[in-house]
């Protein structure tokens, strides 16, 4: 399992280019020319990301249910994300913070960030007024 | 021991006050010291679970009726105890929302406050190298208080001092976004932006918003030509080849040196059993843009068009 997705990884870059090569000499008749695409051309910016949506949806399940969504969650979760959005799936949940709320602050903390948020360099206790 | 920690506290808290923070900007300052606080649906939230409660709260501002327990298993990652931004944002924008990302910048946010849109944003409350990621929702603000409004954790209406506001938001890159029915258009959007979040509704098969969403950028920007692709695509997608032809008949009447008018017309009309009709468009989008569509192979013989097939179109004459 870990060879094949290595191997998927080293593969990418390469499937990339051929799926992309492929658009540009398959007969435009395939299909009507999609409104991203024309965005896309007005933004002058090719985004290539549509292309690897086959190559991560296998990543973004795997990582999903790693994370604990339940099993009949991990589709719906994948069917409603833009592929820009599923081919940087991954990479948002490695640097992406997720919103937590204010938690678990381990007590030897505390008084430092009472100081902080009286200086109004961080917010973790809402009673503390910070002094300007 | 205590002593210790309050020293460390003073110098990280010195480093981090070096940095300037950010006055509020002319337009609100100017004439007179401006307030202005919106009625947000409140939900209180629970253990790790702000990303929840800040998305019903975005969502009831718009009248539709979730409540956080209920999207919990929608956006909540149990092995991160928190919500991705991207999770956020599909969440909505299965609710047939459109979801538009604010440039990263203070007075964007003012101006979607006093154009009436809650604000929902990320903070991390903590520090670069000791992270708390805080979804909140930005409600108001009082410019001669000097604070930020917010629904925020388990407080309604907080108010949090200006410089502390940006100083947490700036920590998470001024992470913001505006959530509208497809109607209503956000006010520092530009056309395209708008366009490209009309398109993610297209493409992740909220066509019904999608179609609404691209309606309202044709009405506020008629030179749009991806407004009425998009309702020509919507319109394909949902094969209602009469409404969809007639969307592209006008596109290539509006824009007759776009190519991609051209071919979905083309498209179209094959799909209506109009060989003849579909031929000659084809050999119009060849024309305007050879670079991405073929030319009709030489000999090519259109088969019949079955009655009530439109006439051939003609090309204009390409716009030099």
């Amino acid at each position: 399992m870990i060879i094949a997705t290595r191997t998927i990884r080293q593969l990418a870059p390469l499937l990339c280019l051929a799926l992309l090569a492929s658009m540009l000499t398959v007969p435009a008749q395939a299909a009507i020319v999609g409104t991203g695409e024309l965005i896309q051309q007005q933004h002058q910016t090719q985004s290539r990301a549509s292309l690897s949506q086959a190559l991560s949806q296998d990543d973004v399940r795997q990582s999903l249910k790693a994370l604990g969504v339940s099993e009949d969650q991990v589709q719906q979760r994948i069917d409603r994300l833009t592929p820009a959005e599923l081919a940087s799936f991954n990479q948002q949940l490695n640097e992406a913070p997720a919103g937590e709320g204010v938690v678990g602050v381990i007590v030897l903390f505390v008084l430092v960030f009472i100081i902080t948020d009286m200086l109004c360099a961080t917010d973790l206790f809402p009673f503390v007024n910070c002094i300007r | 021991m205590v002593r210790g920690f309050l020293l460390a506290g003073l110098v990280v808290a010195t480093l981090l006050t070096g940095c300037a923070s950010q006055p509020w900007p002319s337009t609100v300052r100017e004439p007179a010291p401006a307030a202005h606080q919106l009625a947000v649906p409140f939900h209180p939230q629970t253990r790790y679970q702000c990303g929840p409660a800040a998305l019903a709260m975005m969502l009831n501002d718009q009248g539709i009726g979730a409540t956080p327990d209920a999207l919990v298993e929608r956006v909540y990652l149990p092995g991160r105890q928190g919500s991705l931004q991207l999770d956020m944002v599909a969440t909505a924008r299965q609710e047939g929302l459109l979801v538009h990302p604010l440039a990263p910048d203070f007075q964007a946010l003012l101006s979607e406050i006093d154009a009436g849109h809650p604000v929902l944003v990320l903070q991390n409350l903590g520090l670069r190298w000791w992270p708390q990621w805080h979804y909140a929702v930005v409600t108001g603000y009082d410019v001669e208080a000097d604070v930020l409004i917010l629904h925020s954790g388990v407080n309604a209406n907080y108010r949090l001092p200006r410089p502390a506001f940006l100083a947490t938001w700036d920590r998470a890159k001024r992470w913001a976004r505006v959530m509208l029915t497809p109607d209503q258009v956000p006010a520092t959007t530009t056309p395209l932006a708008f366009l490209a979040s009309a398109h993610d509704l297209e493409a992740t098969g909220q066509l019904e918003a999608a179609r609404e969403a691209y309606r309202t950028a044709l009405y506020h920007w008629p030179d749009q030509a991806a407004a009425r692709l998009g309702l020509g695509n919507v319109a394909y997608q949902q094969q209602d080849w009469d409404l969809a032809r007639q969307h592209y008949a006008r596109l290539t009447r509006a824009f007759p040196e776009l190519g991609a008018g051209w071919h979905n017309l083309a498209e179209t009309l094959e799909q209506q059993q109009c060989p003849q009709a579909a031929s000659q468009a084809r050999a119009c989008a060849y024309r305007h843009d050879p670079n991405r569509f073929p030319q009709l192979p030489a000999g090519h013989q259109p088969g019949q068009d079955r009655n009530g097939c439109p006439p051939p179109p003609s090309c204009l004459p390409k716009a030099q």
